[in-house]
């Protein structure tokens, strides 16, 4: 057996219960291995995922599944460098995701 | 943690919103279960909500300032379950690499200890047996104010 998170999927229906994700644009701070990205991404315009933690970015690139590699971004940045590089107004949902 | 939050604000579009999800503050659970029921739970003897209080501080700072109006928010559980106290170690030693905080012997010690009861509760109970570690969420929505 492999260890399992949230098995009955808790954190994503609280998630789905205080925002739609239907044609959005998302930026999800602190993605890990994508743990979480994976429930809603499919239902989003577009998701920019990002971690400061190479491994984590690495791992989620690697399980991205094949009709979700046209709409997710996983990017190996911390957020302060990516807000500086990034352009104003440009997102419908952003999601602290356990890393404030 | 402020200054993120403004940068957050900053790239949301009008209409948009931030949803925070962090761990409560209270202390996380190791739990043996068999079946539906509870054979073990005792805290986590790691745990330390200083980070949490600091994160919710900056929330209630935004909010106060009149960034960000909070709309809804609600609680849930996110168990991690393991079929070993070892599969869980490996599991919790994956994360803690990313950690680079100064690790506290005596805390340490007492995980140790408390794996270690955790671990013959396991072995003595047999089959369908699993080690837990449950913790509790807050998920806020937070729109910002758009008279700010």
């Amino acid at each position: 057996m492999t260890v399992r998170t949230d098995p009955e999927n808790n954190e994503p229906r609280a998630l789905f219960a205080l925002a739609d994700f239907n044609d959005r644009r998302v930026l999800e701070i602190g993605c890990g291995d994508g743990r979480l990205t994976w429930h809603y991404a499919d239902k989003a315009a577009h998701v920019t995922a990002i971690d400061p933690f190479e491994e984590s970015i690495t791992r989620a690139k690697e399980n991205t599944p094949d009709n979700l590699k046209s709409r997710v971004e996983f990017r190996h940045i911390g957020f302060d460098d990516f807000a500086t590089a990034s352009e104003s107004s440009i997102f419908d949902i952003a999601i602290l995701s356990w890393s404030l | 943690m402020v200054h993120a939050l403004e940068e957050i604000r900053r790239l949301l579009k009008p209409g948009g919103c931030l949803i925070d999800i962090h761990p409560i503050r209270e202390a996380k659970l190791i739990k043996v279960h068999h079946g539906n029921k509870i054979l073990f739970a005792e805290p986590d003897p790691s745990y330390c909500g200083e980070d949490i209080k600091k994160a919710e501080e900056a929330l209630a700072q935004v909010i106060q300032c009149g960034l960000f109006i909070t709309e809804r928010d609600d609680q849930f559980d996110l168990p991690i379950y393991a079929s070993s106290v070892a599969e869980l170690q490996d599991f919790f030693a994956e994360i803690e690499a990313y950690d680079d905080s100064p690790k506290d012997e005596t805390v340490e010690a007492r995980m140790m200890e408390l794996f270690t009861r955790v671990g013959e509760i396991m072995k003595t109970t047999g089959n369908e047996v699993e080690v837990a570690y449950h913790e509790r969420a807050r998920i806020t929505r937070l729109n910002p104010n758009p008279r700010q």
